[in-house]
């Protein structure tokens, strides 16, 4: 019986075989527990952290847009954004066709929004009231709703170009681009770990991150003065129906801006209708040749460095030669403007004069006229996506373009440039750096940012700045501009007519940018105002029926409203 | 027969029994941290876990101590009425009593306030059966019908009859610890090899029969594959066990349980154990465990018999196995099974009948050989 039953050496044997086995594996898995909890420990936290850590975004409402008299231009409303769990939906092919009709999108597009594995997904945002409560009223487990904001705009298209637009999440134009940061506030969360259903684990960790309210910002634009703007370049797009127009108002003792807007514009709270090339102002970001408005550059430079003399003479055959090239008058056609003085070259605006004044000066000079104007740089007004247009290279100027330069053609500026030139002419020689925006406000109406004013330099003396303020006012009084005169006040400005170069790179004998640009009173400027008409395809093609015009009703309006003392009525002999 | 007396000078066991004791303790300690929440929300008792699970380890020990008061040697002529037993509890559950918890499942047997896991009783009354058969006389290994055959067909139908509740895991546990009696008890190599090898296919088609099971066992191997699904538990689990580090979060701070893990008391618990001790934890426990081994073994190694051997053995490794599998599953390194960590996890039956086991372990170590 013994020899059948096994030995018990091979019993022990076998126990120690599986005992050892056992160690091993023991010893294997602590090996793998030393992987995880040590090699890949950090990795695994990094994951792990991720899933405990939820934050609630407490959205800070964004900050409102006033004009300088706190009239408001852009708020915030809330708005409801209609989610979904998809986990706790019962039936998503039914929920989608239940929501499509009332969302207005098409089933297939919720199916596949309500399809995804994710804890909340969103399927339409900021619904009108009406539709979050129809939603509400369909009663659907699953079916979540968020407050969130939405920008309106209780002037329209009013401002639009300088107020930009709020997209989905953030500013996508204009001032709400620009002052993103201070308007939407910041970093606003609440930090907590939570389990796997999301709740926050009671008497653990979490941070409260306080919301930074966005800031109100209140503009240096008055609304009265933009919406004078913006009817009347409404009126000069039906009158000439130019392909654009554009109006800047700045006041020339700060570099406050007072009103900007341009034609064709959008509605801000519809913006994905419009072409974006007309959701930006474009007197800040489109440069073009100024013409003959960069005449009074030329003008300041030579009443400075002392070498104008209104009474020398003058003779204007119509036009002139530069280094084998012919330039023109515009009264080349009728035999040039004769004999006439320097005086009078300004307010008849003759090229072949200016372009005298440009060679005595020489382009050294005159070059640091154009730049210290601010010409070719950036004026830093709070705008994004300013240009800064084009200045000749100073080593490629030859005879020829400081010829043309002298009259305005060759080099690309900006209107906001070319006004704040002109203020500085207008305010004693100041040039300011523009600003859009005077002031920031906290949510309790605590001021927490002003702006002073910025005296960039002083580019001419007093003296050279009053010789200019009569010299433009002889523009609107005797000169190219005086369908631009505003009856009671003394007006000064130059008048421009800039060519436009066409696809074959060479001027087009149609197409043509009217501008004027000029202040009032001239005894004691309170206004400048820069305006330009581009591509008139109606009605006469002359600045003196469309930008003078435009110019003078706007500038007649605003002084009224500003309630400006009417000058003293002086005649021209006095002068 | 001088050498199968009973050495009464070394007593029991004490290290064995202070391993248990403190692996008990240590569960005790675990289950609550890992279920208050749980239970808070679930139960409305943040004690709930802590109170069974506490109740049903006096139960046990009480169990335990009075089993270690009964010498082994009778179990052997009860064991056949120990293996009937176990079939009529088994067959309980078709019956009344037999309840499936709310889960898809049935594997419980309800006695108003007490549930019962018959499977659990299974590996118990198996092994006893095995040892019991195995080291009888007049058996001859060489010759499979004489030898190993009648525990293996029991034993294959106790794994029918759980797996079919189902219980899978459950039930490869209680035939692993029958072939491993059956091996250890001296039966040829090659009868151990061929048997391991026909058994095969039965479990394959075990496996693949339910989706669930091959869907774990592809996520195994990729459980990022699908995060949301099958390999949640695996990611969740190494969730909890990485940020452990060394030293862990400390008792009490484990985020994973918080609904994250699954079971977080019960399979996982290990998972817990790292992530609030880190590594220094799960190799501690480790440890302990395999001093618990040790002491196993040595006893079967000094049982003044072969029954004595098989049995201790028998009761040991499939503890071993449990431990094993269930740190596997926890690390990743096995794919999915509903295998508890035995001492430790919450669970009433389980503990339970471990802790009979263990007093047979302590009655037979009473018997132990000087060598």
């Amino acid at each position: 019986m013994a020899d059948f039953t096994v030995s018990r050496v091979t019993v022990r044997r076998r126990l120690i075989a599986v005992f050892f086995l056992t160690v091993m594996i023991t010893l294997c898995l602590i090996s793998r527990l030393a992987w995880i909890q040590i090699v890949c420990a950090d990795e695994l936290f990094e994951q792990a952290w991720e899933q405990w850590n939820h934050n609630i975004l407490i959205s800070s409402i964004r900050g409102s847009i006033y004009d300088r008299h706190g009239r408001l231009l852009a708020g915030s409303t809330s708005a409801h954004t209609v989610a979904a769990i998809p986990p706790q939906l019962e039936d998503p092919q039914a929920v989608a066709d239940a929501l499509a009709p009332v969302l207005d999108m098409d089933e297939q597009s919720i199916f596949e929004l309500i399809s995804i594995e994710r804890s909340a997904v969103y399927i339409k945002r900021k619904v009108s009231p009406e539709v979050s409560e129809a939603v509400r009223e369909m009663n659907i487990p699953g079916i979540i709703f968020f407050n969130e904001e939405k920008r309106y705009y209780p002037g329209g298209n009013l401002a639009s170009q300088l107020l930009g637009f709020v997209g989905m999440d953030q500013g996508w134009a204009g001032l709400e681009i620009y002052y993103e940061e201070e308007m939407s506030g910041s970093g606003s969360r609440y930090l907590y770990l939570a389990d796997a259903l999301g709740r926050q684990v009671p008497h653990d960790f979490d941070r409260y991150i306080p919301p930074q309210q966005g800031f109100d910002l209140y503009l240096a634009v008055d609304e009265t003065i933009q919406h004078i703007v913006e009817k009347e370049l409404d009126r000069i797009m039906i009158e000439a129906a130019p392909k654009r127009a554009m109006v800047l108002a700045v006041d020339p003792q700060t570099g406050a801006v007072l009103a900007a807007a341009a034609r064709p514009d959008y509605n801000p709270e519809k913006y994905a209708a419009y072409d974006q090339e007309s959701w930006t102002l474009a007197p800040i970001t489109s440069s073009f040749e100024p013409g003959s408005t960069f005449k009074m550059v030329v003008l300041a430079a030579a009443i400075e460095e002392g070498l104008f003399n209104p009474e020398e003479r003058y003779f204007c055959s119509g036009h002139t030669t530069v280094s084998g090239s012919q330039i023109n008058c515009w009264t080349v056609n009728q035999g040039g403007h004769g004999d006439i003085s320097f005086y009078q070259s300004v307010g008849a605006s003759c090229n072949p004069a200016f372009v005298e004044m440009g060679s005595r000066l020489g382009k050294d000079i005159l070059f640091q006229y154009i730049e210290a104007f601010g010409f070719g740089q950036l004026t830093g007004v709070d705008y994004p996506g300013e240009s800064a247009g084009i200045i000749f290279n100073p080593d490629l100027i030859g005879p020829l373009e400081l010829a043309t330069a002298s009259f305005g053609q060759g080099i690309s500026v900006t209107p906001i440039q070319q006004i704040m030139a002109v203020a500085a002419m207008a305010n004693g020689g100041y040039l300011y750096k523009p600003y859009l925006v005077a002031e920031m406000r906290d949510r309790d109406g605590e001021v927490i940012f002003i702006r002073e004013p910025e005296v960039i330099r002083q580019v001419v003396s007093k003296e050279t700045s009053l010789k200019l303020v009569a010299m433009m006012e002889s523009v609107i009084i005797e000169g190219t501009g005086q369908t631009a005169a505003v009856e009671g006040y003394r007006v000064a400005g130059k008048t421009g007519t800039a060519e436009k170069l066409g696809s074959d790179n060479t001027y087009m004998t149609d197409q043509f940018i009217y501008s004027l640009v000029g202040f009032a009173p001239a005894e004691d400027p309170r206004i400048v105002l820069y305006v330009a008409v581009d591509g008139v395809t109606r009605g006469p093609l002359f600045g003196s029926y469309t930008s003078a015009p435009l110019f003078k009703r706007i500038m007649e309006d605003t002084l009224n409203y500003l309630q400006v003392t009417p000058s003293e009525v002086i005649s021209l002999s006095d002068n | 027969m001088a050498m199968h007396k009973e050495d009464t000078r070394n007593g029991y066991d004490r290290v064995l029994l202070l391993v248990t004791l403190l692996l008990l303790a240590f569960g005790l300690l675990m289950v609550f941290s890992a279920s208050f929440v749980i239970a808070a929300e679930s139960k409305g008792d943040p004690y709930y876990f802590l109170k069974r699970q506490a109740l049903w380890i006096m139960i046990g020990l009480a169990g335990m101590f009075c089993i270690s008061y009964f010498p082994y040697n009778k179990l052997k002529r009860l064991s056949v009425i120990i293996l009937l037993l176990n079939f009529v509890f088994l067959g309980m559950i078709y019956s009344g009593f037999g309840s499936d918890l709310g889960v898809e499942a049935r594997r419980w047997l309800v006695f108003g306030p007490i549930v019962v896991q018959p499977a659990e009783f299974s590996k118990l009354a198996l092994i006893i059966f095995t040892a019991a058969y195995m080291s009888s006389r007049n058996l001859n290994f060489k010759k499979l019908a004489n030898g190993s055959l009648i525990p293996l067909v029991l034993a294959m139908i106790v794994f029918f009859m759980i797996q079919s509740q189902p219980d899978l895991s459950t039930a490869l546990i209680v035939l692993v610890g029958s072939l491993l009696v059956i091996f250890l008890a001296g039966v040829p190599i090659y009868q151990v090899a061929g048997l391991s090898l026909s058994l095969l296919p039965f479990l394959i088609y075990f496996t693949i029969k339910q989706d669930y099971r091959v869907q774990r066992l592809l996520t195994f191997f990729d459980p990022w594959a699908e995060p949301t699904g099958s390999g949640y538990q695996v990611i969740q689990s190494l969730y909890a066990l990485g940020p452990g580090h060394i030293f862990g979060s400390g008792l009490g701070r484990s985020q994973q349980k918080l609904f994250y893990l699954p079971e977080p008391q019960n399979d996982f618990i290990f998972a817990v154990i790292g992530e609030e001790l880190g590594f220094v934890g799960t190799v501690t426990v480790l440890l302990f465990y395999l001093v618990f081994f040790w002491r196993g073994f040595q006893i079967a190694m000094k049982a003044p018999d072969l029954f004595g051997s098989l049995l201790a053995a028998g009761i040991t490794f499939i503890i071993a196995v449990q431990v094993l599998i269930n740190v596997a599953v926890v690390t990743g390194s096995l794919p999915v099974t509903g295998i508890n960590l035995p001492l430790i996890s919450a669970g009433g039956s389980s503990v339970f009948f471990t802790l009979l086991g263990i007093g047979i372990l302590l009655n037979i170590s009473k018997h132990a050989r000087a060598v």
